[in-house]
């Protein structure tokens, strides 16, 4: 039996519920592990374990934000974008279509951009 | 006048109306790029920036529509200078937005 290992690492990932609130969420718009959080409704540990998990699987992106204060917190974007698996011939294939890191949403860009000057 | 009648006949009338309603169709859009930036991000900046960018737009549509109804005589020729004062203090009024944006500091 052959298997492929990215098949069964985003198998593995998105078989918990915590890590598909989070993609679900951030699919939407740009989250906070905060308010990730509350979404999910999970403890905050919880959610950066998941949020690790999703971005050694590549399916999360994360970028800064300035606060009021100035400082910076973390928000994140899901990456994932369809998630196929093939079985032929006692071969299995997972495809994992993600959003290009670099690129992003343009409003997301215009917000940074705008931000900085 | 019949609205036909008004519309430019002229390649340089023509011109003017496609670069004016392209101009407010472009502008729109990028206002509303910076409102989802605003919706997406939770960011002040951007709230002011998109209101600018919207009312700047608005603006082209303005002087484009009073321009078509005063050639139109659907509004007398007496309010000419009043529309156009109206059309540059929506464009003022949208610059201010955007110049606030850029001070305000999310």
């Amino acid at each position: 039996m052959s298997e492929d290992s990215e098949l069964t690492a985003v198998l593995s990932v998105l078989n918990d519920e915590y890590a598909r609130g989070i993609l679900t969420a951030t699919s939407q718009e740009p989250m906070s592990a905060k308010k990730l959080s509350e979404y999910c409704d999970a403890s905050l540990p919880t959610i950066y374990r998941r949020i690790e998990e999703l971005q050694e699987c590549g399916l999360l992106a994360e970028r800064t934000r300035p606060d009021p204060d100035g400082n910076h917190y973390s928000v994140y974007t899901a990456r994932l974008e369809r998630f196929a698996v093939d079985l032929s011939d006692g071969e299995w294939a997972a495809t994992v279509e993600r959003t290009d890191a670099a690129e992003d949403d343009p409003a997301d860009r215009l917000t940074r951009m705008w931000e900085e000057l | 006048m019949t609205t036909l009648q008004v519309l430019p006949q002229t390649p340089m009338g023509i011109a003017l109306v496609l670069a004016s309603l392209l101009s407010t169709v472009v502008g729109l859009f990028i206002g509303y790029q910076a409102y989802r930036g605003f919706r997406r991000n939770h960011s002040t900046p951007m709230r002011f920036l998109s209101l600018g960018l919207l009312l700047l737009a608005t603006s082209y549509g303005l002087a484009f529509t009073g321009t078509m109804l005063l050639r139109q005589g659907t509004i007398p020729l007496q309010y000419q200078n009043p529309i156009r004062l109206g059309v540059r203090l929506v464009q003022l009024t949208g610059l201010s937005c955007i110049l606030y944006s850029l001070y305000r500091r999310p």
